[in-house]
């Protein structure tokens, strides 16, 4: 079973390669506000940690997910299944 | 964010776009005098970044089609299809929609964007699953969206990536919809349909494929990208648009494996909006005689797209796909993209600018459309102009180009 504290280390891991340039990313930080993702941007990071943990992530539930937290809550859920 | 700073917001990205220094977005053309030439910003250019793949807007059948209906039966219908908007002509194109498609029964719809969300939106509800391909249209995204499904992306054209979707579904595989399109506007690249078709059989899920620019453009009578592949008993549902091949305006969506005429009094984007009106349909009617009719017209469009496609190669260009009657370059950054589009409106030619985020995964495009309907002259021009960027932004000689061999 996958935890939360895994997801979170694996999504700041991935933004820590691409959007944050090697800099700590907080879990509490906002996605698009803060990291300045763009929506291809989170949509990349979520086919990542598709691949990564094996799960689907339904697109229409990203509405809900602002933090680095709201999705290793989410992603941590679908690793249940 | 308030109502007042998304507003803000989209002006700021519009003020990106202003600060490439073009004019690209909604570039007006004041004249469009034939179905390849048109004025714009007072100047005759080649129209190389439209979807008049057959050259139809102009073809004198259909103009003539238009005229007759607008005299007898007037501008507007005024109504809906369900209460006070259907003619015995929008009845007359479906059946001869769904004779053209082989289908069960077909139903017309009042663009190609009401089309798939009205449709999609209906299909699929809360409990149903949708899947569809990344790269698809807004109006599939926003019928999945609308349908309360749960819904899933899965790779551009990667059937194997469809394969790991659908497993981890479960049972819920036979309750769900994949949705692709037939040929992707922006790339100009085909959708793998035979391996797709493949994929959804195995696991029992029903496919949706929206051929709006492969109809007309691809299969031996131009019943799109199914036809051409042999896989049209294996689609459930075809979703389509009469503003590319057939050269108006309007949707439609047909099936072969069910009866889909039910579906009239659910679709809420069929029961609440006007329906086409008469000379609309009629220039769909007459174009659509003229795709059985005329298969020299798919030959001539292919024969443009293959020269075309061949000359920017050889000019040393990155495109975005196999020959195809979109043939999208990929330029190094926006600027370099906006450089190059105004050198071509300068050149006389007219294409698309296409830059994030509105183009796949964050690429600057230059998206080039054939037509049937392009001449020798006017397929050399724009091969010449094509030069002129690959000589000016690029660094390439001229003599690659061989345009106007």
């Amino acid at each position: 079973m996958t935890t939360y504290n895994e997801c979170v280390a694996q999504i700041q891991q991935i933004l820590r390669t691409t959007v944050a340039k090697g800099e700590v990313v907080g879990e509490d930080m906002d996605l698009i506000e803060e990291l300045g993702l763009a929506s291809l941007d989170v949509m990349e990071l979520i086919e990542q940690l598709e691949d990564v943990f094996d799960i689907s992530f339904p697109i229409n539930e990203l509405g809900d997910v602002r933090t680095i937290s709201d999705l290793a809550r989410r992603v941590q859920l679908l690793t249940d299944r | 964010m308030s109502l007042l700073e998304k507003l803000e917001a989209a002006q700021r990205s519009q003020d990106v776009l202003q600060a490439l220094g073009v004019n690209a977005i909604g570039a007006t053309i004041d004249v469009a005098g034939s179905a390849t030439e048109g004025d714009i910003a007072g100047n005759r250019v080649v129209l190389a970044g439209t979807n008049n793949y057959l050259g139809l807007t102009f073809d004198p059948v259909c103009v003539e089609a238009a005229v007759r209906a607008v005299r007898s039966h007037g501008t507007g219908t005024t109504g809906s299809r369900l209460a006070n908007g259907t003619y015995a002509c929008h009845a007359a194109l479906e059946t001869e929609l769904a004779d053209f498609l082989e289908a069960r029964s077909a139903i017309v719809f009042t663009t190609g964007y009401v089309a798939n969300v009205g449709v999609i939106s209906t299909l699929a509800g809360p409990g149903d699953v949708i899947v569809l391909d990344a790269d698809s249209h807004a109006s599939i995204y926003e019928g999945a969206k609308l349908s309360g499904a749960e819904v899933y992306r899965f790779r551009h054209n990667d059937p194997d990536d469809l394969d790991k979707r659908l497993r981890r579904l479960g049972e819920r595989a036979s309750r769900t919809l994949v949705i692709v399109e037939g040929l992707y506007s922006m790339l100009g690249d085909v959708s793998p349909l035979k391996q797709i078709c493949e994929v959804k059989d195995r696991y029992g899920a029903y496919l949706l494929l929206d051929d709006a620019h492969s109809f007309g453009t691809m299969g031996a009578t131009g019943r799109g990208l199914a036809q051409a592949e042999g896989v049209e008993d294996q689609v459930d549902f075809i979703t389509g648009t009469f503003s590319k091949s057939l050269g108006s305006v309007g949707g439609y969506c047909a099936s072969r494996k069910h009866d889909i005429n039910p579906l009239r009094a659910q679709i809420r984007a069929y029961m609440f909006t006007a329906s086409s009106t008469p000379s609309v349909i009629a220039s769909t009617r007459a174009a659509l005689h003229l795709i059985s009719r005329r298969p020299e017209l798919r030959t001539r469009l292919w024969s443009n797209a293959k020269r075309v496609h061949s000359a920017l190669t050889g000019l040393g260009f990155t495109l975005g796909a196999d020959s195809s009657p979109v043939i999208a370059t990929i330029m190094d950054s926006p600027q370099q993209a906006a450089d190059a589009w105004q050198m071509l409106l300068d050149a006389g030619v007219y294409v698309n600018l296409v830059v994030p985020p509105g183009a796949p995964k964050n690429m600057s495009i230059l998206r080039c459309s054939l037509s049937a309907a392009h001449t020798p002259d006017q397929i050399s021009q724009i091969i010449d102009a094509y030069a002129v960027v690959a000589e000016h932004l690029m660094g390439r000689p001229k003599a690659v180009a061989g345009g106007s061999l």
